[in-house]
């Protein structure tokens, strides 16, 4: 290996006069409704490690969509060596040497190694065959250059998630590519996988690769990157070398911005019954949780994407099931194994994707309100529609639901709407505890604030809930006590009074503070 | 009639399934009528169209429930031949009592729907291959039990099938039972309203505390018993119990449960529906009979009505 970094090494030539490698200018997008990116510049220059970090909703995806010609910029211009560089598609993109590692999804698992890096592009002899000899060995020399020790025959559905993502990226190496980009590489992968993958891409700089690196992990960024650009709101605002930078500076331009919405001076009293508590539950991503939630209380469950926040809240409501740990609801030991359980002992759950998991979107905003509360509407087993009717009518005039009728399919209903439907479908069971995943995602800011306040009034009437939601400023303005979630364990809890959007990042930052301190 | 309330008629019977179908039964019988006044306007006619409507609708309305819930059940047919088979043979072979031998006939296709619905929810496996999985190995066990299946059964076990009450024979009446009773259960009861949202999504009503599983289980049983009563009214009906009764069972009932309003991507469908879409299925059969059409084209054109009422919902659906 020492040799061949050692050739590596001399084939990197670049000169400190060369035009950057990529250089994107005045990037603009929008989607409807969203100004994805405004005015947004990068330049990655030959041989560097470029990460690109900002927090959910930043634009850092759009952006990278653009550079690989998935998406169409509204303005802007992009260079290659100074050369103008505009993909209309993926192909496009890959013709410039210009190359995207995805999570998953583009391999083919069927297929061995080789037949997957060369897929849709294999070498013919002059017969016309599959040239199998160029394929092999073209794929042992890359195998060999990512440290890969697998063979070239094995299956990808036979890989681990960080040998499926070597080969992504040998993949990407077979076709002379000039610039890499990593959307969240690590993510799946662990600790001494992802220093391997440093190392990697450490080499590939070395060779004059441009590596761009997406990512919320600030820590990572400290590991792997030479500058890093930071998006906020579809807007850079910071471009720093890593040498003169620091994590906290990075979180605050990450960050940065006004409260819009004032946080809520009223809470329950300290005393207040407890309606649930969790000790030590480990489950399905969720390593180690425990947590209290009062009545009246709102608990907002803060962390990155991935720290195990929904599946503990799915664990809650009996639908992935405890592998240990305990917990009670009102004082009552509470094991559920079917959402039903849950909703007996007084749960409800608004779940994360509205359209997935939780409407009937063909049906009426009636039928979707109804959907839980069939006991309360029929009488020996039969439906009353009058009881529907009441029922229905009551809880879209309560929550203020902007429907042409109760007949009306929910499909046809504004994010903010569905919200709605799907909260009034859980009020109208009067649940002790509502839990509620990401309550105003794609919702609009007036209906948020309608979305707040009700959920306020009602924590004062008693209503327990346990919020989960990506986006801070929320988090502080609903939450009454925030529980920090990393990697599937709650490692911090805060009064929201106390805290600020830093402090949270910070606890909630794998390898952040709060870890070292707790750890060691 | 003004022009703009023409539309809106149009419009509603677009819209409106079970309207559009009796708009096409409606012209289908008046053009019938004028074509073959010899052959087509005659009570032995109709009471034809309505025993053949008898079989297809006690099959449709299981069939629509399944569909309201997402899934089907390729398998009725042999399920069918096999419930006849076991109810001749317990009446002549076994010397069971008629009645017996009927509730042993529903029992069998109970049975059957069990199996399947306990393979799909259990074991997981898709409802498309453990169904035709299981039209194989019924349609076999079937030969297997009876080669040749069981002829000439005995008087008592004739009542069942032939008898004629205001100028209908029972299995209309039956279906006309069935029908009513599921009309109201998908209509009204909380357990069969469920199959709806089962259908619409079945993750979403997971979390919305409903039983999924259970609630597909049941639809199979019940589909199961549903083919079990058909076949045994068929086997009584014909005083023999056939092998290769029901072959094709599965396309007409599918087809008719389509037409009917039902999607093969669930949640939507009605009883009614489903009740139109055999009637006018029985029609078509009826029409290319009168017309002597050779046997084949009516195989083809269930195929091609299937083809349309697929195109129909998809359209409808691109539509939103």
């Amino acid at each position: 290996m020492d040799t061949n970094d050692a050739e590596c090494r001399t084939l990197a030539p670049y000169d400190v006069e060369d035009p950057p490698r990529l250089s994107v200018r005045g990037m603009a997008k929008s989607f409807p409704g969203v100004v994805a990116l405004d005015n947004v510049s990068l330049e990655v220059l030959p041989g560097e490690i470029h990460a690109v970090v900002g927090e959910n909703g930043a634009g850092k995806s759009t952006l990278m969509h653009i550079v690989v010609g998935v998406y169409q910029p509204d303005r802007g211009q992009m260079e290659i060596d100074g050369i103008p560089y505009a993909p209309v598609d993926e192909r496009s993109a890959q013709q410039r040497g210009v190359a995207m590692v995805f999570q998953e999804g583009s391999l083919f698992p069927s297929l061995n190694i080789a037949e997957n890096i060369f897929a849709g592009r294999q070498p013919v002899t002059s017969l016309g065959m599959v040239d199998f000899q160029q394929i092999h060995n073209h794929t042992k020399d890359l195998l060999r250059e990512l440290d890969l020790s697998v063979d070239y025959r094995v299956l990808v559905s036979d890989l681990s998630p960080s040998q499926r993502q070597l080969v992504e990226i040998a993949k990407a190496l077979s076709q002379q590519v000039r610039i890499l980009i990593l959307d969240e590489p690590t993510s799946s992968l662990t600790i001494s996988e992802a220093r391997q993958l440093f190392k990697i891409l450490h080499r590939l700089a070395e060779r004059g690769v441009a590596v761009i690196y997406v990512t919320h992990r600030l820590a990572e960024v400290f590991e792997v990157a030479d500058r890093v650009t930071v998006l906020k709101d579809g807007r850079v605002t910071g471009v720093r070398r890593i040498v003169e930078t620091t994590q906290d500076e990075l979180i605050h331009l990450e960050v940065g911005r006004e409260l819009s919405f004032a946080p809520d001076p009223i809470r329950a009293p300290a005393d207040a019954p407890v309606v649930l508590e969790v000790e030590d539950v480990v489950a399905p991503g969720v390593a180690n949780a425990s947590l209290r939630v009062r009545e009246g209380e709102i608990v907002c469950l803060a962390g990155l994407v991935g720290a195990g926040r929904t599946e503990l809240c799915e664990s809650i409501f009996g639908i992935r099931q405890l592998v240990s740990g305990r917990m009670w609801v009102g004082g009552t030991e509470f094991t559920p194994r079917h959402p039903l359980d849950a909703m007996q002992a007084g749960i409800g759950m608004v779940p994360e994707d509205r359209r997935e998991a939780g409407l009937f979107l063909a049906m009426s905003v009636a039928a979707n309100i109804v959907a839980a509360n069939m006991d309360s509407v029929s009488r020996n087993g039969t439906i009353i529609d009058a009881e529907v009717e009441r029922l229905a009518s009551r809880m879209a005039e309560t929550l203020n639901i902007v429907t042409p009728n109760l007949e009306r399919e929910v499909m046809f209903l504004s994010g903010g709407n569905q919200q709605k439907v799907l909260l009034a479908r859980w009020l109208a069971r009067r649940p002790r505890l509502l839990i509620i995943d990401e309550p105003t995602r794609g919702v609009d800011v007036g209906t948020k604030s309608d979305l707040y306040s009700l959920l306020r009034e009602l924590a004062r009437k008693g209503v327990a809930y346990l919020v989960v939601s990506s986006d801070l400023p929320e988090v502080l303005a609903l939450a009454h006590k925030i529980v920090v979630m990393s990697e599937g364990r709650t490692v911090g809890e805060l009064d929201a009074s106390q805290a600020d959007e830093v402090t949270i990042l910070q606890i909630a930052t794998p390898g952040g503070v709060a870890r070292e301190g707790g750890r060691s | 009639m003004n022009l703009n309330g023409l539309k809106q008629l149009a419009r509603r019977i677009a819209v409106d399934r079970p309207l559009l179908l009796i708009v096409l039964i409606g012209s289908l019988s008046t053009w019938m009528t004028i074509s073959y006044p010899e052959a087509f306007p005659h009570w032995d006619n109709f009471a034809a169209v309505l025993l053949d409507a008898a079989q297809s609708g006690i099959l449709t309305v299981g069939m629509m429930i399944l569909l309201v819930g997402g899934v089907f059940d390729l398998s009725i047919g042999s399920t069918l031949a096999f419930s006849g088979i076991v109810a001749g043979t317990l009446v002549k072979d076994f010397g069971a009592s008629p009645l017996l031998a009927f509730l042993g006939g529903i029992a069998t296709g109970f049975v059957c729907g069990s199996i399947n619905g306990l393979i799909i929810t259990r074991l997981r496996i898709n409802a498309l291959i453990t169904t035709l999985a299981m039209q194989g190995i019924l349609r076999g066990v079937t030969q297997l039990v009876a080669p040749a299946g069981v002829a000439n059964l005995p008087e008592g076990f004739k009542p069942f099938g032939q008898t004629v009450f205001l100028a209908l024979q029972s299995p209309f009446w039956v279906m006309l039972i069935v029908a009513l009773l599921a009309w109201f259960a998908m209509n009204r009861t909380r357990f069969f309203r469920q199959f709806y949202y089962v259908g619409s999504n079945p993750r979403a009503a997971t979390l919305s505390g409903i039983k999924v599983d259970f609630v597909v289980l049941i639809g199979f049983i019940l589909m199961g018993t549903l083919a079990g009563l058909a076949g045994t009214l068929l086997a009584s009906r014909l005083s023999n119990a056939v092998v290769l009764a029901g072959i094709g069972t599965e396309l007409r009932t599918i087809t008719a449960a389509i037409l009917g309003g039902a999607s093969l991507a669930g949640g939507v469908g009605t009883i009614p529906g489903a009740f139109l879409g055999v009637l006018f299925m029985s029609l078509i059969q009826n029409m290319l009979i009168i017309a002597r059409v050779p046997v084949f084209w009516q195989s083809i054109v269930v195929g091609v009505v299937l083809l349309i009422a697929i195109g129909i919902d998809q359209l409808g659906r691109r539509g939103r």
